[in-house]
C-alpha cells in the first residue's frame, strides 16, 4: 500500500472510531448520571406508573448494552428518538431548528475567518503600525468578553438604543447581524493573531525574495506567494475552532432568542429531556468529527507537499 | 566598452542584537556592458550583500549607510521600492540566490514559477508560454523537461532545484544577471555545461553577469574582469589575466599563489594565516592588516584608496 493510501485509511478509521465513541459518550451521559433515569425524565413527582410506562418506552428495564443497541440500531434506520417533553419526534424537532444554526455559524464563521484573515495580513505588512497594535488591541479585548456578555452589549446598543437591527428572534435578514457578529468576532480573535505570525514568517522567506527579484507586483507576492503558503496552517486552526463556534452558538441562540439547535438544547437540558439532548450532542459531535477530516482533506489539497507523498 | 553598472562607495550595515555589522564599507566597482565580471573573496567578506543591494532586496535589517549604485546613468538607490520593482527588476537585472533550495515556493509548480517571469514582459497564448518553459529549462540541460513542468520544487534533487532557479532567473531575459554562486549543489560535468550555458547565452543576448564565487578555477574559466573583495571592501578591480599573471595587492597574490595546483578558494583559504575578521569590530585602516606580512604603521589607521595602476587595474594597498 502506498503511504497516501495507509495515511486515508489511517485518517477514515480513526474518524469512525471516534465517531463510535461518540455515540457511547452521548449515551452514557444518561445512564451514568446517579439515580434513576426515568425519574430523572420525569422529575421527582412523578407517578409510579408514569416512570414505569417511560421504563418501557426507553427499553430503561434491559441491560445496559441492549438498550446502547437498541437506540443505535434505531439511528442507524436515522431515527434520532421521541422527544418526552414535545412528544414529536427528535428528527421533526431537529429539521426545523437547523436552518436558523446553519445560518448563524456559518455567517459567524465567515466573518471571522475573512475579518481575521485580512486583520492578520494587514497587520504583518504594515508591522509595527497603529493598524497592527490596533489588530492585537482588537482580539485581547473580544476574547476577553463573554461572548454572553458582549451579545448583551450589542443589543443594547444597536437593537434598543440606535434600533438599527431587530433586538430578537429572526424577523428579517438583519436579525443575524447582531448574533453573527458576538460570535464572529470572538472567533476572529483566534484568527487574526497567528495569521499575522504566518505571515511574517512566511514574508521573510527565500522564495519570497526571489519572487520579488522576477519583478512580479507586489500584490501578487503578497497574494499568491505569500498568502497562500501563510493560509496552510490556518485550515488547521479553523478545524480545532469549529468546536468553540459551535459552542458559542448555543450561547447567542439563548440571548438573541435564535430558534435554533442551541436554543433547543439548553430547553431540553432545562427540561431533562434526553432523547433531545442525546441526539444534539451526537449530531454536534458528529459535525465536529467530519469538519476535522474535512479539514484533512483540504489541508492535503492546498499543500503539494503533502498531496504528492507517496 | 560603456559602463552598465558602477557602484561607488557602497556601505550597507545590519542593525543586530550585538552591534551594527559593518559589512560593505565602502565597495566599488564598475562593471562593462557585455563583460563576465567575477566577484571573488571568503565567506562573509560581502560577495550576496553586494549583490542583493544591486535589486534593493537586502534583509530588513539592513541600512544602506552611503554610497551609489548607477545603472544605466540612474542611482538604484534613489528608487522607491515601486520603481525598483516596476522598472529594474527581472526583465533588466535578475538575480540567481545563492540557497537554491529554498528559492522556489514550495505551494506552486515548476512551470507555473517560470512562466511568472516570462509574463512579466511577454503576452502569450498557454500553450506558447508553456513551449517557452520548455525551452527555459532545456537551456539549463534538464532532462526529461515536459516531465518538470508539473512537478513541485519538493519532488526535485538539490542539483534539479538549482537548474529551475538558474531558468527561472535566465527566463526573465535580463540585461544583467546577477548569479550568486550558481552551482555549488550541481556536480562539476553539469557545472562545466552550465558555464558554457551561459556564455553561449550571454553571447547570443548581449547579457552582462556579475558572477559571485570561492571559486578561482570558474573565474579563470568565464570571466574577463574581476573585483576582489576583503571584509567589506574591494581590494583589486582587475583584468582577470593580470589577475593570474600578476597580483598586485597582498590578499589577491595570496589567494592566486597558493591556488595554482588546488581548486577553491575556501580550500585556499586555510592556508592564508589568521581568520576572517568579524565585522562588528572589524580592524582599523587596511582590514587585510592583521593577516598581511607586510603591514605597516599607517596600515593600522589609514583606509587604503583604489589606485589606477595599470590599464583598468585598480589596487587598494598603502605599500604598492
Ligand atoms: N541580515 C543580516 N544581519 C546581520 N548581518 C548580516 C546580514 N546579512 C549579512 N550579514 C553579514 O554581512 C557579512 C557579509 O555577508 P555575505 O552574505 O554578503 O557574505 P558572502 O561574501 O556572500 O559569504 P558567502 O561566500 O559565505 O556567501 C557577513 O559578515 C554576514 O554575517
Ligand atoms: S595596506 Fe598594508 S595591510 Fe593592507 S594590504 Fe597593503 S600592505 Fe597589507
Ligand atoms: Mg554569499
Amino acid at each position: 500500500m502506498s503511504n497516501r493510501k495507509k495515511y486515508w485509511t489511517n485518517k477514515i478509521i480513526r474518524t469512525i472510531i471516534t465517531a463510535i465513541g461518540v455515540t457511547l459518550i452521548a449515551f452514557l451521559i444518561l445512564h451514568l448520571t446517579p439515580g434513576d433515569p426515568a425519574r430523572i425524565m420525569l422529575g421527582s413527582y412523578a407517578s409510579e406508573e408514569n416512570l414505569e410506562a417511560v421504563r418501557e418506552k426507553y427499553n430503561l428495564n434491559e441491560p445496559l448494552y441492549i438498550q446502547y443497541w437498541a437506540w443505535i440500531s434505531s439511528l442507524a434506520k436515522g431515527d434520532l428518538g421521541t422527544s418526552i417533553r414535545y412528544n414529536r419526534s427528535v428528527n421533526t424537532l431537529i429539521k426545523d431548528r437547523i436552518g436558523p444554526t446553519l445560518v448563524l455559524t456559518l455567517t459567524g464563521l465567515i466573518i471571522s475567518v475573512v475579518l481575521g484573515v485580512v486583520m492578520g495580513i494587514l497587520a504583518a505588512l504594515k508591522r509595527n503600525s497603529w493598524l497592527d497594535y490596533l489588530t492585537t488591541v482588537q482580539a485581547i479585548f473580544w476574547i476577553s468578553i463573554p461572548s454572553f456578555w458582549l451579545g448583551i452589549l450589542f443589543l443594547y446598543i444597536f437593537g434598543l438604543q440606535l434600533r438599527w437591527v431587530p433586538i430578537a428572534g429572526m424577523v428579517s435578514y438583519t436579525s443575524v447581524i447582531l448574533p453573527a457578529l458576538s460570535l464572529g468576532l470572538r472567533q476572529e480573535a483566534w484568527f487574526a493573531r497567528p495569521m499575522r505570525a504566518e505571515m511574517l514568517e512566511v514574508l521573510n522567506q527565500e522564495y519570497i525574495r526571489a519572487a520579488k527579484a522576477k519583478g512580479l507586483k507586489y500584490y501578487i507576492v503578497v497574494t499568491k506567494h505569500a498568502l497562500r503558503n501563510a493560509l496552510i496552517p490556518i485550515i488547521t486552526m479553523l478545524a480545532l475552532r469549529l468546536p468553540w463556534i459551535i459552542g458559542g452558538s448555543v450561547v447567542i441562540e439563548v440571548v438573541f432568542s435564535w430558534g435554533g439547535i442551541g436554543s433547543l438544547l439548553v430547553n431540553s437540558v432545562k427540561a431533562r429531556d434526553y432523547p433531545v439532548v442525546q441526539a444534539i450532542l451526537l449530531l454536534i459531535s458528529i459535525a465536529v468529527v467530519l469538519a476535522n477530516l474535512f479539514a484533512d482533506i483540504i489541508y492535503t489539497w492546498v499543500d503539494p507537499r503533502i498531496r504528492t507523498e507517496g | 566598452m560603456s559602463k552598465l553598472l558602477d557602484i561607488n562607495d557602497l556601505k550597507v550595515y545590519f542593525n543586530t542584537e550585538e552591534g551594527v555589522v559593518k559589512a560593505l564599507a565602502g565597495v566599488n566597482f564598475k562593471i562593462d556592458k557585455g563583460s563576465f565580471h567575477g566577484l571573488i573573496g571568503e565567506t562573509g567578506c560581502g560577495k550576496s550583500v553586494t549583490g542583493l543591494s544591486i535589486l534593493k532586496l537586502l534583509d530588513n535589517n539592513a541600512l544602506i549607510e552611503g554610497g551609489k549604485i548607477i545603472y544605466k546613468d540612474e542611482n538604484l538607490l534613489d528608487k522607491t521600492e515601486k520603481q525598483m520593482q516596476r522598472d529594474f527588476r527581472g526583465n533588466e537585472i535578475a538575480m540567481i540566490f545563492q540557497d537554491p533550495g529554498s528559492s522556489l515556493n514550495p505551494v506552486f509548480t515548476i512551470q507555473d514559477q517560470i512562466q511568472e517571469s516570462v509574463k512579466m514582459y511577454k503576452k502569450a497564448s498557454k500553450q506558447e508560454y508553456r513551449n517557452i518553459v520548455i525551452e527555459e529549462l532545456k537551456k539549463v540541460k534538464l532532462p526529461d523537461v515536459e516531465g518538470l513542468l508539473d512537478k513541485y520544487p519538493h519532488q526535485l534533487s538539490g542539483g534539479m532545484k538549482q537548474r529551475v532557479m538558474i531558468a527561472m532567473m535566465l527566463a526573465c531575459n535580463p540585461n544583467l544577471l546577477i548569479a550568486d554562486e550558481p552551482t555549488t549543489a550541481l556536480d562539476v560535468s553539469i557545472q562545466a555545461q552550465f558555464l558554457q550555458v551561459l556564455k553561449n547565452l550571454k553571447e547570443k543576448f548581449d547579457m552582462t553577469v556579475l558572477y559571485i564565487t570561492h571559486d578561482l578555477a570558474v573565474v579563470s574559466e568565464i570571466c574577463d574582469y574581476v573585483s576582489v573583495m576583503y571584509a567589506g571592501r574591494i581590494v583589486e578591480n582587475v583584468p582577470v589575466r593580470e589577475l593570474f599573471k600578476n597580483p598586485i595587492h597582498p590578499y589577491s597574490y595570496k589567494l592566486v599563489h597558493s591556488v595554482l595546483g588546488v581548486k577553491t578558494l575556501l580550500e585556499n583559504l586555510e592556508e592564508i594565516p589568521g581568520s576572517v575578521p568579524r565585522l562588528i569590530d572589524p580592524p582599523s585602516g587596511c582590514r587585510f592588516h592583521p593577516r598581511c606580512e607586510e603591514a605597516t604603521d599607517i596600515c593600522k589607521t589609514k583606509v587604503p584608496q583604489l589606485k589606477k595602476i595599470g590599464k583598468n587595474h585598480y589596487v587598494a594597498c598603502h605599500r604598492r
